[in-house]
């Protein structure tokens, strides 16, 4: 009886270590190669981090970043030179061709991820990196492809960085730090920085997001006055420091004599001017499905007890909307009541 | 290539590995339409008990077909997921859009709601883009003639270039009229002249560009300016068709089967 | 071939790089542009227009001060009509199965049967299914038909529009009140309507919390409870409207838990805030009375009665072998009792509910019908079919307090989902992590409630 437990147990333990797929021999190879895999990602984002600063990576910045012992990252680093990636020079590590394509693949899955991650999911901007950090190493170059053509392909993620294309060709942005921008000019809001993690909560804790126009008020060493969204606030210059701006054109301001949808009142009518740039994604592409293109007709019909949502007479059909949404929608407001609504 | 039952016809191969059963029917019609647009009343009442529902193939969507028969033929009737669009903006969406694509319904009907138009207009716009053979049928006709609103559906069917049928799914009126005008578009006994929306200038170009290369590629294709301009909008899915040829064999298919399908095949591609 | 293939995908990139942006939007435009004139062609006001009912009603339904007061209401409507319809007809099904079960258990034992067939047969299988029978069927056939109503009238969207901004406090979806409508028929048919809900993680968060809805299995239970405890207290003119709303106290207490759970959730593993919301509310349609008989009773009805008889069955006969085999001087139920009482008593309950509770896992229908055969045990003896025999079951013969009623009722409310939910959420999600989640999380939520509404209960009585 005991010989026959043993035995069964023997040979379940032998399925357990040597199943094809879900077997702990098989499993554990595979989590060596993910890790691998991850290792060298992380090297060549940081070589190519390093080498847009204008300066080459070393093997102990290496180590530093990717918290690998000395010895580990000279392995580490030798591997990635017989693959081609890497060359080392006597200054340091430098890419290869090859090797700067594949790190721009690497930044360009992760950009989508947070993009992604931020218009489907609706993740707070404060979880995104550490999430696409993660996801990066994991998509294949089809899936990567995939995700680009279903979120219609953005040039820029979350933070405001530009995504690299398929073919590795990076756009340059042409930013200055907001300490640097003078007072009264509109601004951009190009990228936030995000990292140091507690600098950057404090720029979206004022209100601060990539794509909206500002305008610097007041600028000192002390604080910076600036006006968001039709309110002021103050920041400390060495939070403002990781906002890049640029200049705003004219796509970008709101368009003259427009309000927000969410601002027009009950019963009100107008004409969709636009969609503001901060609508992106599938949320975008549903508001014009369902017909709020720019001469569009819309008339604010019915309000909750909450005063959010509220449903708008679109097309001949009632859709309603959460206030967020409304906000980007710009509609010019029309004095009479629509024809069709009239006797109601 | 007349088979007493079509499962066999190269044409419907694809519809097979869609997860389409269609042993016994002699056509297959799409039924697309806006939600809410009394589009299952439809389906109800063109079909009646003979339904099956499941799951599209490896989507958790849900998918009906059901059958019925006039004029000595069987139509099979696969009601796709209701959408505001063809965008592919979300899974309901690229279902629909890849079933019209590749699996070239005999007959697509787009069911729209007479009270709201101008919405459901852009659905069948955007069909009529992908396929000629269209009708379109107008329902709910009796909650427009209660809100006050007149269809003149002679009018709409000269603009769109494909027959417009008045129906009220929901008390069974003009369903057999339904009926008899799809019948005669599959047996192209009624032609169809679908309108096609003239994009802006820029696009256009664009689209002169692309369409001559992609007819190139896929003679007969009944849809270039569409895939020319899925192509530029950067679909993955018909990109994917494009690279792998499934386009142009589908076009070979399309065209016509009186020429055997392999010599038809090896003289569009030489390759294959 | 694959070569020109990729030119022309390689013309197209760059097409699409000198377009520039707002491609999507300026051809969805021009679309829209060419319908609106197509339509100003052909589509002409006659003028003869009347009464534009549509626009007053929602007015009213989704009014300032109104809407949530009706929408309360109608619920209340649904389940008091459900009440007091379903009450009648439940007692003679139960008296004419239980009269058809003594005489043909009598026949059985007249042409000869050994005892233990009869017993399995009669007083296990065929108990169990008529026990489900009769507490299913009529409330199911009221209630089904009354919520097909305000479905077919488009009622349901106005809802998800009345409570969306709470879904949005919690970060979840307006939609997600659609789901939960559905679940109150059947919460595996409310798991598949999450499909209306386009985010994923949204969607993940109406799935896991579709069970705090009370599905139709678990309204017998809440139906019976509401009236032998909670109604007893008043006269009797006032019993149903007073049992119609403590069910209604139970449900709002489900959407609480439904809104407090989403919440949780999209501050943990589903970390996200609440994404884009646009819900169509299509007009008011004249319910079509084939089409709501044929959906609410055949769809629905007889698919949730089939299930349940299919797994009353084979219960009922493991309720009798439990009740009948003994061990160590006395039956196997009596052990199992013994060894849950202890749980039972520190979360309110006792032994034989939580006992009833697993042997009702494949379905919650029967949660009833097995704790009454457990409480009468071998001796069967008394054919329980009125309320008031329940009554008498409960508390004069089993102790139960007011106290073992209201953890229940919460118990009912809050446990983990049955099986085929389970299995439907795993179909939904393909994901062994979520299907545990579903599962495990409403049964520790459950757990935790009842035993602080147990010791607060305690304390104050």
């Amino acid at each position: 009886m005991i010989t026959v437990g043993l035995l069964l147990g023997l040979a379940l333990g032998a399925v357990a270590l040597a199943a094809p797929r879900f077997g702990l021999v098989s499993l554990w190879w595979k989590f060596r190669a993910n890790r691998e895999r991850a290792r060298s990602e992380d090297a060549l984002k940081h070589i190519l981090a390093w080498q847009h600063r204008s300066k080459l990576a070393s093997l102990e910045s290496l180590a530093g970043a990717l918290r690998l012992s000395a010895p580990a990252t000279l392995r580490l680093a030798t591997r990635m030179e017989q693959s081609g990636w890497v060359r080392s020079k006597s200054e340091g590590i430098a890419l290869t061709r090859s090797g700067e394509q594949r790190a721009l693949q690497v930044v360009r899955a992760h950009r989508l991820w947070e993009r992604h991650l931020s218009d489907d999911a609706n993740m707070p901007m404060a979880r995104l990196h550490q999430a696409a950090e993660n996801a990066e190493h994991t998509l294949t170059r089809d899936e990567v492809e995939r995700l680009d053509a279903h979120l219609g392909h953005p040039q820029h993620d979350p933070h405001g960085d530009p995504i690299p294309g398929a073919d590795g060709r990076l756009a340059s942005i042409d930013a200055v730090s907001l300490t640097e921008w003078p007072v009264g000019k509109p601004a951009l809001i190009a990228h936030i920085e995000d990292e140091p993690d507690p600098v950057f909560q404090q720029v979206l804790a004022a209100g601060l997001r990539p794509a909206q126009v500002i305008q610097v008020l007041e600028t000192g060493p002390e604080r910076l006055v600036v006006s968001v969204e039709g309110s002021e606030c103050r920041i400390d210059p060495a939070v403002a420091a990781n906002v890049q701006v640029s200049v705003a054109s004219a796509a970008d301001l709101p368009p003259p004599d427009a309000v927000r949808l969410s601002n027009l009142p009950q019963g009100a009518c107008g004409e969709v001017v636009e969609l503001g740039p901060a609508c992106v994604g599938f949320s975008r592409r549903r508001l014009l499905d369902l017909g709020l293109t720019p001469g569009a007709r819309v008339e604010v019909a019915l309000e909750t007890a909450f005063g959010d949502p509220r449903a708008f007479r679109i097309r001949g059909t009632t859709v309603a909307l959460r206030g967020q949404q409304a906000e980007q929608i710009w509609v010019r407001p029309l004095a009479e009541p629509s024809a069709t609504e009239v006797g109601s | 290539m007349i088979a007493p039952d079509c499962g066999a016809c190269p044409e419907h191969a694809q519809l097979a590995s869609m997860g389409v059963d269609i042993g016994h029917c002699d056509h297959i019609v799409a039924l697309a339409g806006n939600p809410n647009t009394g589009k299952s009343s439809v389906f109800n009442a063109l079909t009646g008990l003979r339904q099956h529902v499941g799951n599209w193939t490896g989507k958790t969507v849900t998918r009906a077909e059901g059958a019925f028969a006039f004029g000595g033929k069987r139509f099979k009737l696969v009601d796709l997921p209701g959408t505001y669009s063809l965008l592919s903006a979300s899974q309901d969406e690229e279902i629909s859009r890849n079933f019209l694509l590749f699996g070239q319904p005999d007959c697509t009907v787009v069911v729209t709601d007479a009270t709201a138009l101008e919405r459901n207009l852009n659905l069948v716009l955007q069909v009529l883009e992908v396929t000629d053979h269209a009708v379109v049928c107008v329902n709910l006709m009796d909650e427009a003639a209660r809100k006050g609103l007149d269809v003149d559906v002679r009018s709409l069917s000269r603009d769109l270039g494909v027959p417009v049928v008045p129906t009220v799914a929901r008390r069974k009126q003009g369903m057999r009229d339904l009926v008899s005008t799809v019948a005669d578009v599959v047996s192209g006994e009624t032609k169809t002249a679908p309108l096609r929306v003239e994009p802006p200038s820029k696009v256009s170009e664009a689209i002169g560009n692309l369409v001559p290369l992609i007819e190139d590629l896929a003679p007969g294709v009944p849809n270039a300016r569409w895939i020319a301009l899925r192509l530029l909008d950067g679909d993955h899915r018909v990109r994917e068709a494009l690279l792998s040829g499934e386009l142009a064999e589908m076009a070979s298919r399309q065209r016509q089967p009186a020429i055997s399908r392999p010599s038809r095949l090896t003289a569009i591609s030489g390759n294959l | 071939m694959p070569h020109s293939a990729q030119s022309i995908i390689d013309l197209s990139d760059q097409l699409r790089r000198d377009l520039g942006g707002g491609f999507r939007d300026r051809m969805v435009t021009a679309v829209y542009e060419h319908a609106q004139e197509l339509v100003s062609r052909s589509v002409h006001e006659t003028g003869a227009k009347k009464w534009d009912f549509d626009q007053r009603i929602d007015r009213l339904l989704t009014s300032r001060w109104l809407g949530l007061p009706l929408m309360l209401l109608l619920l209340g409507l649904v389940f008091w009509v459900t009440i007091q319809a379903a009450n009648v007809p439940s007692q003679m099904l139960a008296n004419a199965f239980f009269a058809f079960e003594s005489a043909a258990a009598g026949m059985f034992e007249s042409l000869g049967a050994p005892w233990w067939l009869t017993g399995l047969v009669w007083h296990g299988v065929f108990r169990g299914l008529a026990w489900v029978v009769s507490v299913m069927l009529p409330p199911m056939a009221v209630f089904f038909p009354a919520f097909t109503i305000l479905e077919d009238l488009g009622y349901l969207p106005r809802v998800a529009f009345n409570l969306d901004w709470l879904f949005r406090k919690a970060g979840a979806h307006g939609k997600q009140a659609l789901t939960m409508a559905m679940g109150f028929g059947c919460n595996a048919a409310g798991i598949t309507s999450t499909r209306i809900i386009d985010s994923p993680r949204e969607r993940l968060i109406a799935i896991l919390t579709n069970n705090f809805v009370p599905c139709n299995g678990r309204f017998p239970t809440l139906i019976m409870l509401a009236v032998i405890f909670v109604a007893a207290a008043f006269p009797p003119a006032l019993a149903s409207i007073i049992a119609a709303s403590a069910v209604v106290t139970v449900v709002l207490l489900g959407i609480g838990f439904t809104l407090l759970v989403s919440w949780a959730l999209s501050r943990t593993v589903l970390a996200g805030e609440a994404s884009a919301f646009t819900l169509e509310l299509p007009p008011y349609r004249r319910p079509s009375v084939l089409r709501i008989l044929y959906t609410s009773l055949i769809d629905r009805t007889i698919f949730v009665l089939g299930r349940a008889m299919l797994t009353a069955a084979p219960a009922g006969a493991v309720i009798w072998i439990l009740a009948n085999v003994q061990a160590g001087g006395q039956s196997l139920a009596a052990h199992a009792i013994e060894l849950l009482g202890p749980t039972g008593e520190a979360i309110g309950l006792d032994g034989v509910i939580l006992l009833a509770y697993i042997i009702a896992i494949p379905a919650n229908e029967i949660v009833v019908p097995t704790m009454l055969m457990c409480y009468l045990g071998a001796s069967m003896m008394m054919d329980v079919a009125a309320y008031d025999q329940i009554q008498a079951v409960l508390v004069d013969q089993h102790g139960w307090t007011m106290l073992t009623a209201v953890n229940l009722m919460l118990f009912s409310l809050l446990h983990n989902p049955c099986a085929t939910t389970i299995l439907t959420i795993w179909k939904e999600t393909r994901s062994v992590k979520w299907t545990a989640l579903g599962g495990l999380m409403p049964l520790a939520i459950a757990f935790a409630v009842c035993f602080l509404s147990a010791q607060a209960g305690r304390l104050l009585l």
